[in-house]
């Protein structure tokens, strides 16, 4: 190219590209630097903090990131068959709803619905399921979070999981029914195999976004340890002012993010 | 169980697992008084729809669309061309380039943002919309730019090729030829980019607190301030938008496109 057209390219190129330097990858790279920093001294005790103030706090956060995601790619996977197999247009099209939902929605409904005084405990004590003097609570606990999060999700999934399943040819399934396989075996022994691929970048994907989920643990979290990720971060800022410690956490959950990233690059390369 | 039975259970199945969550913030937006245990509030009425209309959420509302109309217009001023050039000509340091762009979709936003805000702060655009425009481009921008590249691969080349060779420039043929035929992928990645900025939390909280409000900051306000019936309505308010796109271009839009959505 010439010298005049790289010029144009790069102008072009350079004010979206600052402001995503400026206000991402620049925070990004400090994040590891502020996090080895302690009273302007070199130093691991950020991370020595992360271990002793939040190793739960982490293993919390991965034990619902992958509760989630089995619940949510365990009920795509099945759904999807069915929607594939027997086509329902009217549920695929609801299934698209929680796409559109904002997270602080999706909190602030789950918040309402579930609590021990909420809108669900209310109907089954009707039908005297529930205890009305003692209402059990689903909110503000991690089944909570991991419900918000696979209600959100299992749009995003159903997307992703449908698409690839129409792409499995139909000349399969045909044959697989010819031999008499159900609906089941459809799933388990051609749709499923075949989309194996997809899968597993849709579960990286959805993985990652859990892991760092923010708004829901804040809208429905209890208040009290232990809390997801984020949320440490947010109050370690937010009340004690510790950006050290703050960004060591954040580093982790970097890390964290990335080793999923590298397995869905693994996948990809693999191409199976 | 005949078939259509069977498609019939299926449809109220999937209707009572989208709506019933969403049915209890209708319920309560129209409550004025509601004791426990009772399934449905004692009396109901307009009360909280009249009350918030003089409050904060009005402001909210509009200083959240003000917000979403700059950030769509600059983002898309900005992004067409680049997309353009990235999508056609032979772009030096390309793949840095697109990495850098998909970054913010690969890593947790919270804790960078934090450091982002201290940037902000640093040039005084902490607390202010200047500030928040800027921290929702960075997403904006990232959906816009591989959105775009996308759009603008799939206009054939041969087609600007062949306006190239009767004689037209190449800015000619960009704006005579592929951009016409882009403008349907635009106008979906456009109205997907106003959604997002409209529904943004994490950054408009960080950098925008406790100065600038937006509708989600607000609802996530009176949420956890119990008052139940004014985020009941903040939070129907934030549903509408994205409930509208959706029935509008739910059978033109590509799942590539959708598929980033489940980000907000």
């Amino acid at each position: 190219m010439r010298l005049s057209h790289r010029l144009a390219c790069l102008v072009i190129a350079l004010p979206p590209l600052a402001i995503v330097v400026w206000l991402f990858f620049i925070p990004f790279l400090s994040s590891a630097y502020l996090s080895l920093l302690r009273e302007d001294q070199w130093s691991l005790r950020n991370y020595y903090l992360v271990w002793r103030l939040y190793r739960y706090d982490i293993l919390y956060t991965l034990w619902i990131a992958f509760f989630s995601l089995v619940a949510v790619l365990v009920i795509a996977v099945f759904l999807c068959g069915y929607l594939r197999i027997h086509i329902n247009r009217p549920v695929e099209f609801l299934f698209k709803i929680p796409l559109f939902i904002p997270f602080v929605v999706v909190g602030h409904a789950m918040r309402v619905l579930l609590a021990p005084k909420g809108t669900l405990n209310a109907a089954l004590s009707q039908i005297g399921l529930v205890n009305m003097n003692d209402p059990p609570s689903i909110a503000f606990g991690w089944i909570g979070i991991a419900v918000c999060l696979i209600w959100k999700n299992l749009a995003l999934a159903v997307l992703l999981v449908l698409g690839s399943y129409r792409s499995v040819d139909e000349t399969f399934l045909e044959a697989a029914r010819n031999f008499g396989a159900s609906t089941f075996q459809q799933i388990k022994d051609i749709l499923l195999p075949m989309s194996k691929a997809s899968l597993a970048v849709a579960g990286a994907f959805m993985f990652t976004s859990m892991l760092a989920s923010f708004s829901v643990p804040l809208m429905i979290g209890s208040g009290e340890p232990p809390q997801m990720v984020m949320i440490d971060v947010f109050y370690r800022i937010n009340y004690q002012m510790d950006y050290g410690t703050a960004n060591a956490l954040g580093v982790v959950s970097y890390l964290l993010a990335m080793g999923v990233a590298g397995y869905y690059l693994r996948t990809i390369q693999k191409g199976t | 169980m005949t078939r259509r039975t069977m498609r019939m259970a299926g449809v109220v199945l999937a209707g009572m697992v989208i709506f019933l969550p969403l049915s209890s913030l209708v319920i309560w937006s129209f409550a004025e008084k509601w004791y426990w245990p009772h399934l449905f509030p004692q009396q109901t009425g307009l009360f909280y729809w009249a009350k918030v209309m003089q409050g904060d959420l009005l402001r909210a509302l509009t200083d959240g669309f003000l917000i979403a109309i700059v950030v769509t217009v600059l983002t898309l001023v900005i992004t067409i061309p680049l997309a353009y050039v990235l999508a056609r000509l032979p772009v030096p340091f390309k793949p840095l380039i697109l990495m850098i762009f998909l970054l913010p979709q690969a890593f947790p936003q919270l804790p960078v943002f934090v450091n982002s805000t201290t940037l902000l702060y640093q040039v005084n655009l902490g607390g202010k919309l200047g500030g928040v425009v800027l921290i929702h481009m960075v997403g904006a921008l990232v959906f816009a730019v591989w959105t775009m590249t996308a759009v603008f691969k799939s206009v054939p080349e041969a087609l600007e090729e062949a306006a190239i060779n009767l004689g037209a420039s190449r800015f000619k043929a960009f704006y005579s030829v592929s951009l016409p035929l882009a403008t349907p992928g635009i106008i979906a990645s456009t109205l997907l980019v106003f959604l997002y900025s409209l529904d943004e939390f994490t950054g408009t909280l960080l950098v925008g607190s406790p100065f600038v409000l937006t509708l989600p900051v607000y609802m996530y306000r009176t949420s956890v301030g119990y008052e139940l019936q004014v985020a009941s309505i903040s939070a129907l308010m934030l549903m509408v938008p994205g409930i509208v796109l959706l029935v509008l271009l739910e059978r033109y839009m590509k799942s590539e496109y959708l598929s980033m959505f489940g980000r907000i």
